[in-house]
């Protein structure tokens, strides 16, 4: 409970930290950001001294930088996260709809190259030494070398255009969504990979296996309830990093193959100077992350006990 | 009547071929209800001897015998379905460090309980049940509440009852400990002895009992196998290795034993080490620590060939150049 409690002040305090951060971004660089609104709106350079000073009043751009904090921070949490400098439109729509389209790509990328790691993984290990062995690692360390800007246009080349098997960009459904999740999913795959074996090649030569064995658990029994659940633990850690990291959204991939994602997003606002949408995107992308952290945590320490009890948290 | 385990001819070796085995030509016999000791000191091949017979060698390990049979089964030729229904059940292990032989993310109870629910098919409510009464047969206080911790909330004695108690829920009829109390504290080490001796007699069960210390085994065994540098150097009764040991190692492990323990920090320990025996190809692998292959000149015939193992009427046997010398003479 204590544990619950701290991670919900860390969460507070680093997003009220973030969120302070990210507001002053238009006023660290050099400029005027009345100006800049205008610009970004209008894409005229010659602006009329009379229309910046309506907007700096309206936009209350003219009162002291804390108060400006505290009425950006009121609306926030109000769930007004502004308007859009360039579309107009609200932040919030803008921002669910394309995190939800990042998250769904890099969900099913990062499960699927779970599932397909964890199974490599483990045979690579079982046979470590032999031919299955050398395969698996060889071409794990091959996709790790692996652009996505490389892969992207390869995987469309041979499934879009040679074979017509599959759409090569948009955004439209299932059949949509497999090569983009493809290209995501084989370098974070080759690492779940190698990880998977590494902790499995653990395992498999710790006395605890040994000890199972010498009570007639067969040995797929003993690795089901005695190995998987320890060679998971490094693979959990892995999977949470990169599941943070690309919720932020991947621009290469949602460029190639036209997802209208948070990668996106993020670089068309940030050439636009479209700040509102920065800010909303960054506040949102670090919550997400130390939920995240704090959740995998909370998991580690489910599935290994040593944890629980050495912070005294029993 | 043949014995309840019979060893025959064994050699294991790891590496490259024609690389030294570390068994070689290892010869044991355990009758029904006999506690036999194997003691020698690390690294002489005592763990793998023991491995050998549960087939559970460590990877990389190849193993040739004449045959190693149990009650009649050739384990030697055994598939792993047929090891599988003799492991945890016939024959049980224990093991030199207990709290590392346990699960780390599994409970105790969950883990005493697993062979309760595999074997006697017992309910997960049965099974609990069951587990407590194990875990305080082997004289764990608490039980309940040691059934709920993790193998590092316990200390080692406590991790090596429960060990016990998993051993026997099935009633083997041999049990191979492994040093069992090596890493336990002395008074500990007492404890977990006598529970050991207890449950062989309440059970009847044979003991292939294994330790480097001759103090440890002397009380327990029946018969003692002294082992040097992957070879049986000498086997007999207790009583024969403890008053007349003819092996000038064994004569030295009783010193190691004894001393020890009356002369308490000034341990008596035998010049150089075990690996010392690893360039020897055809003569006698003790020979460069042994103390009385001066004084016996039996130099020439200790470095040109191994001594066999050879016996006396009284059934010890022995594999030295002198002692065959003296029997010779006498
Ligand atoms: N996995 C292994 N690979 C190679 N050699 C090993 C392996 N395990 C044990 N050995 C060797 O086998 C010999 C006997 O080991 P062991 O049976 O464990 O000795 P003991 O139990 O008597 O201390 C040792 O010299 C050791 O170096
Ligand atoms: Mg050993």
């Amino acid at each position: 409970m204590l544990y619950l409690l701290r991670r919900v002040v860390v969460l507070l305090t680093t997003l009220l930290l973030v969120s302070f951060l990210v507001f002053m971004l238009p006023y660290l660089t050099p400029g005027d950001p009345a100006r800049k609104i205008l610009r970004a709106r209008t894409g005229d350079l010659d602006l009329d001294p009379e229309t910046v000073e309506r907007l700096r009043i309206e936009y209350g751009l003219d009162l002291p930088i804390m108060q400006q904090y505290w009425n950006w921070l009121k609306d926030a949490l109000g769930g007004d996260i502004g308007i859009s400098y360039t579309s107009g439109r609200p932040v919030a729509g803008m921002l669910g709809s394309a995190l939800a389209n990042t998250a769904t790509l890099a969900i099913s990328a990062l499960l699927f190259a779970l599932v397909v790691a964890l199974i490599l993984g483990t045979i690579a290990a079982v046979k470590r030494g032999k031919p299955a062995d050398s395969v698996i690692t060889t071409i794990t360390q091959g996709f790790v070398a692996i652009p996505e800007y490389w892969m992207g246009p390869l995987l469309v080349l041979v499934f879009a255009l040679n074979m017509g098997v599959l759409p090569s960009a948009g955004w439209k459904g299932p059949l949509w969504m497999i090569l983009p999740c493809l290209t995501l999913a084989l370098r974070p795959m080759s690492y779940f990979t190698q990880v998977t074996r590494a902790s499995m090649v653990d395992v498999l030569e710790s006395p605890h296996i040994t000890a199972a064995r010498s009570r007639g658990l067969s040995f797929g029994e003993t690795m089901l309830k005695h190995g998987v659940r320890n060679a998971l633990l490094p693979v959990v850690t892995l999977f949470s990093v990169w599941l943070a990291g690309l919720l932020g959204g991947s621009v290469v991939v949602e460029v190639i193959f036209a997802i209208p994602g948070m990668g996106r997003m993020l670089y068309q606002a940030i050439t636009n100077g479209d700040v509102p949408i920065i800010q909303a995107s960054v506040v949102c992308v670090v919550g997400l992350t130390v939920i995240i952290t704090t959740a995998t945590d909370a998991l580690y320490r489910l599935i290994n006990p040593t944890v629980r009890t050495s912070h005294g948290t029993r | 009547m043949p014995d309840q385990l019979e060893i025959d001819n064994l050699t294991v070796s790891f590496g490259a071929e024609g690389a030294p085995p570390v068994l070689d030509g290892v010869s044991l016999g355990v009758a029904k209800g006999e506690v036999l000791a194997i003691v020698g000191e690390s690294g002489s091949g005592k763990s793998m001897t023991a491995m050998s017979v549960m087939k559970l060698l460590p990877r990389g390990a190849r193993m040739k015998a004449g045959g190693i049979r149990f009650d009649g089964v050739d384990i030697l030729g055994a598939d792993e379905r047929t090891m599988n229904r003799i492991r945890g059940d016939r024959v049980s292990m224990l093991f030199q460090q207990p709290k590392r032989m346990l699960d780390p993310t599994a409970t105790v109870g969950r883990q005493v309980a697993e062979p309760l629910r595999r074997y006697a098919g017992l309910s997960r409510h049965k099974a609990a049940d069951r587990v407590i009464e194990l875990l305080s047969d082997v004289g764990i206080a608490e039980p309940e509440r040691r059934a709920k911790a993790y193998a590092h909330q316990l200390s080692g004695g406590i991790a090596q009852r429960v060990m016990i108690a998993m051993a026997l829920a099935g009633e083997p009829e041999l049990l191979i400990a492994d040093e069992p109390t090596t890493a336990l504290d002395v008074t500990v080490e007492v404890q977990v002895l006598r529970l050991i001796a207890t449950k062989r007699a309440e059970l009847g069960m044979s003991v292939l009992f294994i330790s480097h210390d001759l103090g440890v085994v002397s009380s327990l065994a029946d018969r003692i196998a002294v082992m040097y540098a992957g070879r049986i150097v000498e086997v007999g009764t207790t009583d024969q290795i403890l008053r007349q040991p003819q092996h000038p190692y064994t004569r030295s492990l009783i010193k190691c034993a004894t001393l020890a323990r009356e002369l308490d920090g000034s341990l008596f320990v035998i010049p150089g080490d075990v690996s010392s025996a690893r360039s020897i190809t055809k003569g006698c692998r003790f020979m460069p620590r042994c103390p009385v292959v001066e004084e016996a000149h039996l130099h020439d015939s200790c470095d040109a060939e191994e001594p066999p193992l050879s016996g006396c009427a009284n059934g010890q046997v022995s594999r030295c150049w002198a002692t065959i010398e003296t029997r010779r003479s006498a």
